[in-house]
């Protein structure tokens, strides 16, 4: 056999083999598919989905997993336009304030996440799932149910100002992609989530401080979801306490498609990425070549299940649960 | 499902409570029908007050619950004197809060409830009978159901019809597009009444607009993210052939402009419906050609009122015609022309309703197709 043609290799690069095929696919149907126009339109549609995905993978690495995403997601969305508002109302002024502040406030409640589920040993499913709640619900008392918008043109140029054609918004999520990927592979940190990951007890035999390194892992999903609540209202002008909502099916998918295992210790920020371009491709395509309503939600089902085959080594483990 | 069996139980422990404490005052007989059903209306003298809904997230819910404690504080009580019973979209969570407010309040109850699906207003209404409370609904009930086969328990029911408005909106909008080029429809969750009934007024008014193309319609869930991916997905495949957009709600239209404004394109026709106040403004500022207002403040509050009123005794439901039982809620077109009209009189000073008015605003009995 071929040095390059590994079976390894092969399921390494599945992911991205499936998003190329749905490429030649959807443009085999409709050539209008493939133009820079849709692929401007696809990234934009990707942007907060990437960086919630983005931060749940650290999770998913350590093999636990994070619901709490559309309630930080809404509720970082909401505050994000409260205080932008009460900062200035612009960037120029003193909205851009908002930003960092922000960032902690999602780190804020990562770190409280993380928390409740290792302190208080509440597995990680529950523990986030009910901060998610806890984070919806603060949305809505603060919002009453309204919507609250923002307005302001400078800000705005994140959708509208676009550079070799893509918006500025998809340069900010590549420069956060790359900074995932940097904790990723040149820190400690990084490297630790996979020591997690792979084998707690031994990670743990080895003198690492797996707790530590849990509530960090946290912290930084807490702020890629503010990150994500940000763009949301970059990409909709409003923030409302449901504007995080859909995230947590999208994001878990997506990083599930592009081949990180939900077991812990495989895959990572680029899989991510090619699960979340891969999930946006089939809900752009499928209207794009006019495939009918009803048959969409079946088929993007039906579509993720081929994916997960294709990129995932389910040989090296034993059982599934 | 924990907490339908915990409030199975407690429902199951406070009635048994209920008719212990009655039997030992010597009250059993008055207690029984209120606890073994029977559906003996009795007139309450202050009965509770309640109103259950699915969230406090909308613009729209919010607004319902207003016009419910308006009511309430008109008779003289704090606003919290109305308990909401939220479902969060569950039908079994709504009927376990509704059955749990009558026990609780030994019948003595005047409801008001969207029963958040069609088949979930029967056993509501069942409830309300075998205890001796009122129910007004709204919205969702199965077309054999009618408050009339319940007695007095079953007030009234108030839906709205989306076709007619739908299909006013969407001449306006082709009137704007100058009778001419493609339409797309941007649609609510697909097995929604009201997501159906407003396309179908799009269709209606099609037919007098040949040279008008329906290029898609596809469900967008009421959601704003949703409509901007879908928007841009039209984009590709229709690209310059979209000279207007038809939305179900005003949420859609918030992310069908979005994805417009992304790629530059400025001055297209849309049309919207729910006429909530960011709506308002924008068919004010000429972004939006026109919205549909549905006066969810009026319906809040005069669903309650009926149920109350059945309840004191001030009108007895089943000697009250049919069209009084059953009836369309009001709606009122918002355009260019009037809405800055229609913001200062609905939206920036709410109007002080007469809650005894119980059927002026509404708009003919219900129409079985």
């Amino acid at each position: 056999m071929n040095r390059y043609l590994t079976r390894e290799n092969a399921i390494r690069w599945a992911p991205l083999m499936v998003l190329i095929g749905l490429v030649i696919l959807f443009t085999a149907i409709n050539p209008a598919f493939f133009s820079q126009r849709n692929f401007a339109r696809i990234t934009v549609a990707a942007a907060p989905a990437l960086m919630v995905a983005i931060g749940v993978t650290f999770i998913i690495v350590m093999g636990s997993i994070d619901l709490s995403m559309e309630g930080t997601v809404g509720l970082t969305a909401v505050l994000f336009c409260f205080l932008f508002l009460a900062t200035g109302g612009t960037l120029a002024v003193g909205g851009w304030v908002a930003m960092p502040l922000i960032l902690l406030l999602g780190a804020a409640i990562g770190f409280v996440n993380g928390l409740v589920h290792v302190k208080l040993r509440i597995p990680s499913f529950m523990a986030s799932l009910a901060i998610g709640f806890v984070g919806t619900g603060a949305a809505v008392l603060v919002t009453g149910g309204d919507i609250v918008k923002i307005d302001d043109d400078t800000f705005r140029a994140l959708l509208t100002w676009r550079i070799a054609g893509f918006p500025l918004m998809v340069y900010v999520v590549g420069g956060f992609v790359l900074l995932a990927w940097f904790i990723q592979s040149h820190t400690t940190l990084g490297r630790n989530f996979y020591a997690v990951g792979g084998g707690e007890e031994l990670a743990h035999a080895s003198g690492l401080n797996v707790r530590r390194v849990r509530i960090m892992g946290f912290v930084l999903a807490g702020m890629f979801y503010a990150v994500a609540g940000i763009l949301q209202v970059a990409k909709l002008g409003q923030a409302e306490s449901v504007s995080g909502a859909n995230f947590m099916f999208i994001s878990i998918t997506s990083v599930v498609v592009g081949g990180v295992a939900l077991w812990g210790g495989i895959g990572g920020v680029w899989n991510t990425v090619v699960g979340v371009l891969i999930v946006n491709v089939i809900n752009n395509g499928m209207v794009v070549i006019g495939l009918p309503d009803f048959l969409q939600d079946g088929v993007l089902g039906l579509l993720v299940i081929v994916a997960v085959v294709l990129s995932t080594d389910r040989r090296s483990i034993s059982f599934v649960k | 499902m924990s907490t339908f069996i915990k409030d199975f139980i407690e429902r199951e422990t406070l009635s048994r409570r209920n008719f212990l404490f009655a039997s030992a005052a010597g009250l059993t007989t008055a207690a029984m029908p209120g606890v073994f059903g029977g559906g003996m209306a009795r007139a309450a003298t202050d009965p509770a007050l309640a109103w259950s809904y699915r969230d406090r997230a909308s613009a729209y819910w919010n607004s319902i619950v207003s016009g419910g404690e308006a009511f309430t504080e008109s008779l003289g009580k704090p606003k919290d004197a109305m308990t909401s019973l939220i479902n969060e979209g569950s039908s079994e969570k709504s009927l376990a809060d509704i059955k749990a407010f009558l026990a609780k309040n030994n019948g003595a109850c005047a409801i008001a409830c969207d029963a958040n699906d069609s088949p979930n207003a029967r056993p509501v209404a069942e409830a309300a009978q075998a205890a001796g409370g009122y129910v007004s609904t709204i919205w969702n009930k199965t077309d054999d159901a009618h408050p009339w086969d319940f007695g007095d328990n079953w007030v009234s029911h108030m839906s709205w019809s989306d076709e007619k408005p739908a299909e006013e909106t969407a001449r306006i909008l082709f009137e704007a597009m100058g009778g001419k080029g493609g339409v797309v429809h941007l649609g609510g969750i697909a097995a929604n009444n009201p997501a159906i009934e407003r396309l179908n007024g799009l269709k209606n008014a099609l037919k007098d607009y040949p040279d008008i193309e329906l290029l898609d319609a596809q469900p967008a869930d009421w959601d704003t993210t949703k409509a901007a991916e879908l928007m841009a997905s039209f984009l590709t495949k229709y690209g310059d052939k979209i000279t207007g957009v038809h939305c179900a709600n005003d949420n859609i239209a918030y992310g069908v402009m979005e994805a417009l404004k992304a790629e530059g394109i400025e001055g297209m026709p849309i049309v919207a419906y729910d006429g909530n106040p960011e709506a308002v403004q924008m068919v004010m500022d000429g972004d939006l050609l026109a919205t549909v207002f549905t006066n969810p403040h009026w319906g809040g509050g005069i669903t309650l009122a009926l149920a109350y009123h059945a309840a004191i005794g001030t009108f007895k439901p089943s000697e009250e015609p049919n069209e009084h039982r059953e009836f369309y809620g009001p709606t009122i077109l918002v355009t260019a022309k009037d809405a800055a009209d229609f913001k200062a009189k609905y939206l920036d000073n709410v109007p002080s309703y007469d809650w005894t008015d119980f059927w002026g605003p509404s708009n003919g009995p219900i129409v079985y197709k």
